[in-house]
């Protein structure tokens, strides 16, 4: 970044003593000495740096950060209060005590009585229960006209501090004892999403472990707009933010107006 | 001097050999990986459910307590001394019964429950008992008087020839009096019988409680597949696709052209002689019935605006086909001030007057009104959701998804709707039960729902 040119240095007008050695002074415009690069030294040291939703250390996926200026958009995205998007692995037949395949093991059960049909029922439940709890944390009084048109349209959701919430989850894969989800959510931690695939677990009669989350979509940031590691250079950086803006801007005017 | 005791020793012992060496243990560290996958590998494997692990069933039960309709006694009469008498059970309850119940019905402060089973108890009751609705319950203090109120699930005693054979269809609860349907003897009437809903000839100044008298309705063109109660009448539906009636008639309700007491269930005509009807129901004062080409039929009170599409007048004493262009419908289900009916598509209509369930600001309408299915659960993520029944109590509507969600909406009188809080809903509300509700009935102010458990 600091090789990039920068900006030209400020221009002032100095009288300075004339060149031929008479007397008088010479109006001239000379660069200012203090823009002079070996007088101000490189322009950046430090990168302020701002992370978006945090990520585990087990998950892995979509993460948004902001640089510099960009880090204002960050607390404005977060008042936004966009869904974001997990694909969640599962494994029948464990249970361990922090819910993922790595933890101490608790208990084996059998798992050979659970279908496809009788997961998709508890995962129907799961996205009724936090339907209501979507339209109870939003604090809105049920009894008006607006709440029954907003809660049509499907529009209500909490603009505040609320406990996880889960907006529409769905089973992607099934082949025992594996298992693949898609949960879309608010106010999560990835440690909820486990927790909620060791009580599918426990509600089947069987118990759950996590395997894999993966965070798909945070807001308007999808896995097609996301830097792999090889690509973490200045250049995909800059393209990163520059097709990203327009998005961004559009998303925080139709929501916080 | 010699006999100075050597520290330890004992004089004359053979002196003990060197101490054997112990080695102090090492403390366990943390298990490697292969040791954590053996034991892994060793731990035993527990079985919570079995591949054939059947589904159970069950019965959960919310509303008004004090009348005992519910059928948990602990509401009213605590049996624990941490226990206080609970007014009004907000969330769904479950009521432990011995056998799976088939059919349920919610009358005005008392419930039927009862079962498909050949035993010899096949319908329980419980809740008010003051017009023998529930048939006669014998005390036990007194064993010549009967209960006023029952509260817990009480069987009754039916009057069968054959009652190890027949089974019981279907049971229906009005204001003070219940029916109940079995496959070969007929229809069994109990309770107050003043304007001959019972089907029997009315007697003056007849007491009606403690009466031993269960009457059996057995002539009718072919056999009846469905009964339903309104307040003080009774209808009646057979095989064919014919409509009997009963009782009351002051607004009409019997359908029979008149409005005098009919005491003898008699067959309807008007717009639905000749059609075969599939459906009957009604809970109020007015009733609804569809034939099987999707026509619905209305007769009955209409003072709000229930029948207001095919009649002025405040009373129709004849079934008149309501011109609706909204489907073929499917099911129709009648409270005290509004209807509800559901078409082939899954939409859901509702006409009349109260909270209809599309907001505060629609309180009536005569011409049905189409509630947006995105609050039943259907979106882009799931678009498979449909309302599979509709079901009425007095003021409030239910309705069952088919995937086994309940939703409600409605005046919420004395926490009939089940959704936790006391006041009114005006659009469907979810409720939550831990099962997948098969099928509901609604009461003034309690409901009853079978539902099946998840694994």
């Amino acid at each position: 970044l600091n090789a990039a040119p920068g900006r030209a240095p400020r221009q002032h007008v100095r009288f300075l003593p004339a060149p031929d050695g008479t007397t008088g002074l010479v109006a001239a415009r000379v660069p200012v000495l203090a823009d002079h690069p070996l007088v101000r030294g490189p322009r950046f040291r430090r990168l302020k740096i701002g992370a978006g939703h945090r990520l585990d250390t087990k998950a892995s996926g979509v993460f948004v950060l902001g640089i510099g200026h960009g880090n204002k958009l960050l607390t404005h995205l977060y008042n936004c209060h966009l869904t974001k998007v997990y694909t969640v692995g599962g494994l029948f037949g464990k249970a361990t005590d922090d819910f993922s395949d790595t933890g101490n093991l608790v208990e084996k059960t059998t798992f050979d009585h659970i279908t496809r049909e009788k997961l998709e029922r508890i995962v129907a439940v799961i996205q009724g229960t936090n339907h209501k709890a979507l339209l109870m944390y939003s604090n809105i009084d049920m009894k008006t006209q607006e709440a029954y048109e907003l809660a049509v349209k499907g529009l209500i959701r909490p603009m505040g501090k609320s406990p996880p919430i889960i907006t529409a989850i769905r089973c992607l894969q099934f082949a025992l004892p594996e298992f693949q989800l898609e949960i879309h959510c608010l106010h999560e931690t990835q440690q909820y999403l486990r927790k909620i695939v060791h009580e599918i677990g426990l509600e089947l009669k069987s118990s759950a472990v996590c395997t894999q989350v993966r965070r798909i979509r945070d807001g308007v940031f999808t896995l097609d707009d996301a830097l792999l590691r090889t690509q973490w250079n200045l250049q995909s950086i800059r393209n990163a933010i520059w097709d990203c803006q327009l998005k961004v801007k559009t998303e925080l005017e139709k929501t916080l107006g | 001097a010699v006999l100075r005791a050597v520290p330890g020793a004992v004089l004359g012992a053979v002196p003990r050999p060197p101490a054997l060496h112990r080695g102090l243990a090492k403390p366990a560290g943390p298990r490697s990986v292969r040791q954590l996958r053996e034991a892994e590998e060793a731990a035993p494997v527990f079985q919570y459910a079995g591949k054939a692990a059947k589904r159970k069933d069950r019965v959960f039960v919310w509303g008004f307590c004090y009348s005992g309709a519910l059928g948990v006694p602990s509401f009213v009469k605590p049996d624990v001394g941490w226990k206080k008498p609970r007014r009004i059970q907000a969330t769904p309850y479950r009521l432990e019964t011995e056998e799976k119940i088939s059919s349920a019905a919610c009358g005005y402060g008392f419930t039927l429950l009862s079962s498909h089973t050949t035993d010899i108890t096949k319908v329980w009751g419980m809740g008010l008992n003051k017009d023998s609705q529930l048939g006669f319950q014998r005390s036990i203090r007194d064993r010549t008087k009967g209960y006023e109120y029952v509260l817990e699930p009480s069987p009754i005693p039916l009057p069968l020839e054959k009652p190890q054979q027949t089974r019981v269809l279907q049971v229906s609860c009005g204001r003070a009096h219940s029916l109940i349907l079995t496959d070969s003897e007929g229809v069994f009437t109990m309770g107050n019988n003043s304007y001959g809903q019972c089907g029997r000839k009315v007697i003056e100044d007849e007491t009606y409680s403690e009466s031993h008298l269960i009457h059996q309705l057995k002539e009718f063109d072919s056999r009846v597949v469905q009964v339903v109660c309104g307040q003080d009448h009774s209808l009646f539906r057979t095989k064919k696709g014919a409509v009997y009636a009963c009782g009351w008639g002051a607004d009409g309700q019997t359908g029979l052209g008149h409005y005098n007491i009919t005491s003898v269930p008699t067959k309807l005509h008007g717009d639905i002689a000749g059609v075969n009807i599939i459906q009957v129901s009604s809970y109020g004062d007015c009733c609804l019935a569809v034939s099987d080409e999707g026509d619905v039929f209305g007769w009955g009170n209409s003072e709000y605006l229930q029948l207001a599409s095919v009649t002025e007048t405040t009373q129709v004493n004849v079934p008149r086909h309501l011109p609706f262009k909204i489907g073929k419908i499917k099911e129709a289900a009648c409270g005290g001030t509004g209807n509800i009916v559901l078409t082939e598509e899954g939409n859901v209509f509702v006409w009349g007057y109260g909270i209809l369930g599309k907001g505060p600001n629609l309180i009536e309408t005569a011409v049905p009104e189409m509630i947006p299915p995105s609050l039943f659960g259907w979106s882009d993520f799931s678009p498979d959701i449909r309302v599979a029944h509709v079901r009425c109590g007095l003021s409030h509507f239910a309705a069952l998804t088919n995937r086994g969600e309940l939703f409600v909406w409605g005046k919420n009188l004395r926490g009939c709707l089940g959704t936790g809080r006391m006041e009114d809903q005006y659009f469907p509300w979810r409720v939550t039960v831990p099962g997948e509700v098969v099928d509901v009935a609604c009461g003034v102010d309690h409901m009853v729902s079978m539902v099946k458990s998840f694994a």
